[in-house]
C-alpha cells in the first residue's frame, strides 16, 4: 500500500479520521519515526504545518524562502527580540533549512544523561548503534575539499597561523554543486534530509502525510482514542481555514522543541515540567572584513569548524565547550545582522563579496521556557546566563584572533552598538559585550529541552521511553525530551533519538 | 493623636465645594480638555499625509513613516545609486502585514506611531519623525538601537530585519555588492 502526501490548503480529507499513529511534525524526530513505524505495517498519519516545497520552487531568495520555510516567516524570537529562533516549517522540518553538518553527541555527554538523568538508554555503548544508523539514513561524509567556501578557508587560514585545531565538517550531501544557499533549502536535493530518506520510506509504506495541517489541540490524553483538533491553512500558510477531527491511538509529538511543548500546554496536557528547561544554544556571527574578494555566497557555507575550545567545559555540566563554524548566507540575510543605518550601513554591505563570517556555538544550560499567553499565543521567555554570555566573549576573542590572523583588515562583531575590530589588541574589547537584550543578533538553530525525559515525574515531562507524563500513549521524539544540550547540532542527536524511541515504541504496539 | 472630628472636616471643608462625584467629574472634563489639546497639537504636529491607493493594512500617516525610515536607512549613495523610492517598500511592509496575525499587526502598528512621534517623546523634539531633515532623521533612528529602552531597541531590530532582508534581496543592489545572483540561474544543471 502507498501513501500519498496531501495538501490540504488545496485538497480536502473525509471527517473523521481514524488512524493507529498520529505523528505531529515532519522533521529529523517526526519524519524518522514514520518511516520506522509505516515499514513495520502500522498506520501512520503525519501532520505538518509547512508545505512541501521543492526543486525550482525553493527559488534562492531570501524574501519568498524566509517567509515559506520558516516557522513565523522567519521572524520567531524570543518574547524580548534577543533570540532569533529558526525552526524550519515545511515538510522535512529543520533538515531542509540547516547547514547539513552532521556531528553526533560526543560520548561525555551520553555518559552524562545516563549518569546525572537517569536516561541509561543514552549510555554510549547502547546509544552508538542509534547514533551510527542515524549516520547511514543521513549518508554522512566528510565535506570534500572542492567544496570548502573561501569564507571557511579563511577561518581555517587564520586558525593554523595560530597553531589551533580545526576540522572540515562532516555533512549529509550528495551530489552537492555547491549552489551555496543551503540554509534557505537546496533546489537539487543533495541533502540527504528526512525529506529524501525517511518519508518516502514512509510514504512507500503507507504513510499518510498532510501538510498544511496544524495540530492545535489533543483532546482525551488518558483515552485510548486520543482526538486532534486540526485547523488547515491557506496555500502560503498566512491563516487558519477549516477545522476537522482526527482520532489516533498513539500520538507522538516531534514538531521541535518550541512547538511541541506549545501544543501540550495549549491541550493542558502534562506536568509542570512541560514548557521548562528550554535551551536555545544561541550562536554569535563575527564577521572579517578582507580586502580582496572572497565571493563567500558559492560552494558549502558551513564547512570549517575550529574545534581546538571544544573541551572546555566542565564535562559535569553536561557542556562541550566552544566551536567557531565558518559561515556565509545570502544578501538579505547577512544585511540583517550589521548593525549599521544609512550610507555607513550600505557601505558596508558593498563589501559584501568580502566578508567571511563565523557562527560561535556555544551549548547553554536550561535558561528559559514556553508558555502560550491568549488565544493560544506563544511566548518564548529566556535569559542568557552569565556563564554562556562568558564563553560567547571569549569565543569572539578568539575568533578575532584567528580573522586578523587570516589577513583580515577588520573584524565586526555585530552588535549596538557594533564592535570594531583591527588590531589582535582590540580583540581585548570582546569583554565589553553586554549581551542586553535586543543589543546582539543572538541566532537560535538548536532548540531543545521543554519535555525533559526524566525517570521521576518529579524530574521531567516525559519518561525514558518519551511518553509524556499523565497520559496514554502520548510521546515527544524529538529534542523536546533532551535533558541537558547535547552539546553539538543537534540533527544527528534527533535521529538518532527518534530511532532509538521509535525502536522502544515497537516492542510495545 | 487622633485628629479632632471637627478639624478633619475643616480641612476637607477647603474643597468641600467639589463632592467626591463632582471632583471626578471635573478631572475628567480637564483631563479630557488636556488630552484633546495634546491629541490635536499631536495631529497638528503630524499634519496630513498624502493619500496612498491600494494600501491593505497601513494608512497614509502608516505609510509616510515608513517612507521616511526607509529613506535614511537605505539613502542613495555613490557606492549604492539606487533610489529606494521605487522600490516602494512601505508597500511590501503593506503586503506582509495581510500575512500576520491580528495582535502582531496591532503591535507594529503602535510601533509606527512610537516612531513617527519619537522625536517628541525620547528627545523632546517639537516634530515628528517624518518631518525631521533626513540627518537629524538618521541620528535620531540611529539612537533607538543603542537606546536604554529596550521598546525602542526592540523596534530597531524589528524594522532593521524587515527592511535589510527586502532591500538586499533585490536584485538592482546585488551588482553594487558583488553578488552574483541566485546560483540556481547561473547553474545549467538544475534537477527538477
Amino acid at each position: 500500500m502507498s501513501g500519498a502526501i496531501v495538501d490540504l490548503s488545496k485538497e480536502s480529507v473525509p471527517e473523521g479520521i481514524t488512524t493507529e499513529i498520529c505523528i505531529v511534525g515532519s522533521g529529523c524526530g517526526g519524519a524518522t519515526a514514520a518511516g520506522l513505524l509505516a515499514e513495520a505495517g502500522h498506520e501512520v498519519v503525519v501532520l505538518e504545518e509547512g508545505r512541501d516545497l521543492v526543486g525550482a520552487e525553493r527559488n534562492q531568495r531570501d524574501s519568498k524562502m524566509y517567509d515559506q520555510l520558516y516557522m513565523d516567516r522567519g521572524g520567531r524570537a524570543t518574547s524580548d527580540l534577543s533570540v532569533s529562533v529558526l525552526q524550519g516549517r515545511v515538510l522535512g522540518g529543520g533538515g531542509v533549512i540547516n547547514a547539513c553538518d552532521v556531528v553526533p553527541m560526543p560520548e561525555p555527554v551520553l555518559a552524562h544523561w545516563a549518569a546525572k538523568y537517569g536516561l541509561e538508554d543514552f549510555e554510549p555503548g547502547h546509544f552508538g548503534s542509534f547514533q551510527k544508523a542515524a549516520l547511514d539514513d543521513l549518508s554522512a561524509s566528510r565535506i570534500p575539499e572542492s567544496l570548502v567556501n573561501s569564507a571557511n578557508n579563511k577561518l581555517r587560514i587564520g586558525a593554523e597561523a595560530l597553531g589551533y585545531h580545526g576540522e572540515v565538517m562532516m555533512h549529509n550531501r550528495v551530489g552537492c554543486q555547491g549552489l551555496g544557499t543551503c540554509l534557505i533549502g537546496c533546489p537539487i536535493h543533495a541533502k540527504r534530509n528526512p525529506r529524501m530518506v525517511a518519508l518516502p520510506k514512509a510514504i512507500a509504506a503507507g504513510a499518510r502525510v498532510f501538510t498544511r495541517a496544524r495540530a492545535v489541540e489533543i483532546r482525551q490524553p488518558g483515552q485510548e482514542l486520543k482526538e486532534l483538533r486540526v485547523r488547515t491553512l491557506d496555500p502560503l500558510g498566512y491563516h487558519e481555514q477549516e477545522e476537522l477531527m482526527l482520532r489516533a491511538k498513539v500520538v507522538i509529538v516531534a514538531a521541535n522543541a518550541i512547538a511541541s511543548a506549545q501544543l501540550l500546554l495549549r491541550s493542558g496536557i502534562g506536568n509542570l515540567q512541560v514548557g521548562r528547561n528550554l535551551m536555545l544554544q544561541p550562536q554569535l556571527p563575527v564577521i572579517g572584513f578582507f580586502k580582496e574578494e572572497i565571493n563567500a555566497f558559492q560552494l558549502v557555507p558551513q564547512s570549517y569548524a575550529v574545534t581546538e575550545f571544544e573541551q572546555e567545559d566542565n564535562q559535569d555540566l553536561g557542556l562541550w565547550g566552544y566551536r567557531i563554524e565558518g559561515v556565509m548566507g545570502t544578501p538579505g540575510i547577512v544585511s540583517t545582522l550589521l548593525p549599521f543605518s544609512g550610507a555607513e550601513g550600505m557601505h558596508e554591505m558593498t563589501r559584501y563579496n568580502r566578508m567571511a563570517a563565523s557562527l560561535l556555538l556555544a551549548p547553554d544550560q536550561p535558561s528559559g521556557h514556553v508558555e502560550v499567553g491568549r488565544g493560544g499565543r506563544l511566548i518564548i521567555e529566556y535569559a542568557q546566563r552569565p556563564d554562556h554570555q562568558e564563553r560567547l566573549r571569549q569565543a569572539v576573542y578568539n575568533a578575532a584572533r584567528i580573522y586578523l590572523a587570516a589577513g583580515a583588515a577588520y573584524v565586526v562583531v555585530p552588535t549596538a552598538p557594533p564592535l570594531v575590530i583591527r588590531t589582535t589588541a582590540d580583540a581585548e574589547k570582546a569583554r565589553e559585550i553586554t549581551f542586553a537584550p535586543a543589543t546582539a543578533p543572538l541566532l537560535s538553530a538548536h532548540q531543545q529541552g521543554t519535555v525533559r525525559m526524566a525517570p521521576s515525574e518529579r524530574d521531567g515531562g516525559a519518561d525514558p521511553d518519551g511518553k509524556v507524563y499523565g497520559t496514554r500513549d502520548i510521546y515527544v521524539f524529538d529534542s523536546s525530551g533532551f535533558p541537558s544540550s547535547a552539546s553539538s547540532h543537534t540533527m544527528t542527536p534527533i535521529i538518532a533519538a527518534s530511532r532509538m524511541l521509535t525502536t522502544k515504541l515497537l516492542t510495545r504496539i | 493623636m487622633t485628629v479632632p472630628e471637627g478639624e478633619e472636616n475643616a480641612r476637607e471643608g477647603l474643597f468641600s465645594f467639589l463632592s467626591r462625584r463632582r471632583f471626578l467629574k471635573a478631572s475628567l472634563v480637564v483631563g479630557g480638555a488636556l488630552l484633546g489639546v495634546a491629541g490635536g497639537s499631536l495631529f497638528i504636529l503630524r499634519g496630513r499625509a498624502p493619500n496612498v491607493d491600494g494600501l491593505q493594512a497601513l494608512d497614509a500617516h502608516e505609510y509616510q513613516t515608513l517612507k521616511s525610515l526607509v529613506e535614511i536607512m537605505f539613502p542613495r549613495t555613490d557606492a549604492i545609486p539606487i533610489d529606494v523610492e521605487s522600490m516602494d517598500l512601505p508597500r511590501a511592509f503593506d503586503e506582509f502585514l495581510t500575512g500576520e496575525p491580528k495582535h502582531n499587526v496591532q503591535d507594529l502598528k503602535k510601533a509606527l506611531v512610537l516612531i513617527e512621534f519619537g522625536p517628541l517623546v525620547f528627545d523632546r523634539q517639537v516634530s515628528t519623525f517624518s518631518r525631521l531633515d533626513p540627518e537629524a532623521r538618521l541620528a535620531h533612528w540611529k539612537s533607538w538601537a543603542i537606546s536604554d529602552n529596550l521598546l525602542r531597541r526592540q523596534v530597531s531590530v524589528a524594522m532593521r530585519k524587515f527592511f535589510n532582508l527586502v532591500f538586499f534581496d533585490h536584485e538592482a543592489v546585488w551588482p553594487f555588492i558583488g553578488y552574483p545572483g541566485p546560483s540556481l540561474l547561473r547553474s545549467r544543471s538544475v534537477k527538477q
